[in-house]
């Protein structure tokens, strides 16, 4: 509640024209926003363009914020929708040169400077192949570990919906990872 | 149970990926970016609508130039029709009008005509003081001859009456009326 009165305030400032108050949004959620960003665009790594992008939407779009929800259930709305594109982009341009590819699958570069190994790369290979309507309930539920409620608010699905996603979701999982739960 | 497996294993892997490299936003590169995109914003749908106008236009020139639509030529034959009955209807107009100054003039015509009936003939005024005359010689030739016995102021007034209106019916009397006078003296001479 005290976070949604800081918020109010934070966008209330924002509207007036207080420059500082964006720079206070940036520093109380940009860490919290490129976790999330990571976490969906498959651990990449860098996501610093991402969020850049994410805040550049937040700023246009704040001043129609209605604090509805809260300040950080609606930058991660955004943040979905811009991994979204993102993805979609980076297909196009994986389907466009085929080198790409294996770039791509080797976002491995990072994995291996972090001294990973092989079954939570799989783990992660896994969550990342999931589609979208899958992939992003699971991340929100699992690793960032936001209520069932705040999560259906922020993809705009009902709590139903939600259980049936997050259930096929570990379905998949599941049959990928079958080797990995047994142990 | 599952739920839990899977759940535990995520979140080693995402741990076991490690954290990403601190993020720096740049604020002021937001604020820059913002400004041009609401320019953009404000802008494209200007040049849209231009476009669009521009697009418009060109389309009506074209469509004018080239071929007429259906409807153009449905509104073109309309109006010819409409031409035509003005055309028509201005003849009858014309038509209408002469008749009825024919008319009226047929009825002024007529008018005077039936002016010119009512006026008495000062012909047949002649004819009749003529006719009068005649009788009143006659007449008094008679009164001379049978009642005051002057045979030839009688016989004159008959000659008068033939030789002033010889066409007369009185005339015609005078003349009756001699011979009878020119009978007599013979038969009293016998």
């Amino acid at each position: 509640m005290a976070e949604k009165i800081d918020d109010e305030l934070l966008v209330e400032k924002f509207r007036r024209g207080n420059k500082s108050a964006f720079e206070r949004i940036v520093k109380q959620y940009s860490a919290d926003v490129a976790a999330l960003a990571n976490r969906l665009l498959g651990w990449p790594g860098d996501v610093e363009d991402v969020t850049q992008d994410i805040f550049l939407a937040a700023f246009v779009g704040l001043k129609n914020f209605r604090c509805e929800c809260s300040l950080k259930s609606w930058l991660f709305t955004i943040t979905i929708n811009k991994c979204r594109t993102n993805r979609y982009k980076r297909w196009l341009r994986m389907r466009r040169f085929s080198q790409e590819i294996n770039k791509v699958s080797l976002s491995s570069d990072s994995e291996e400077k972090h001294m990973d190994t092989d079954e939570f790369r799989h783990v992660r290979r896994a969550v990342a192949a999931l589609p979208a309507r899958y992939r992003e309930p699971v991340v929100l539920r699992y690793l960032q570990e936001i209520s069932t409620d705040e999560i259906s608010r922020i993809l705009g699905i009902t709590r139903n919906t939600l259980n049936v996603r997050l259930s096929r979701a570990r379905k998949l999982l599941k049959e990928d990872l079958a080797e990995l739960i047994e142990l | 149970m599952t739920e839990d497996k899977i759940k535990n294993l995520i979140q080693r892997a995402d741990k076991a990926a490690g954290g990403i490299a601190p993020v720096e936003v740049n604020v002021s590169a937001i604020r820059r970016r913002a400004g041009r995109k609401n320019i953009i914003n404000f802008i494209a749908p200007l040049s849209a609508a231009a476009v669009l106008m521009v697009a418009l236009s060109i389309l009506t020139v074209m469509f004018r130039t080239t071929e007429p639509t259906q409807e153009e030529r449905k509104i073109a034959l309309l109006e010819s029709k409409i031409k035509q009955l003005q055309t028509r209807t201005d003849a009858a107009l014309s038509l209408i009008q002469e008749v009825l100054k024919d008319e009226q003039k047929q009825h002024q015509l007529d008018e005077l005509r039936a002016q010119l009936a009512s006026i008495p003939d000062p012909l047949e005024d002649v004819r009749q003081q003529v006719d009068k005359t005649a009788f009143i010689l006659v007449y008094e030739a008679d009164r001379l001859y049978n009642e005051l016995n002057q045979t030839d102021s009688a016989v004159e007034n008959y000659n008068r009456v033939i030789r002033l209106f010889p066409e007369n019916r009185w005339a015609k009397v005078a003349r009756q009326r001699l011979s009878e006078i020119e009978k007599r003296k013979t038969d009293q001479t016998i």
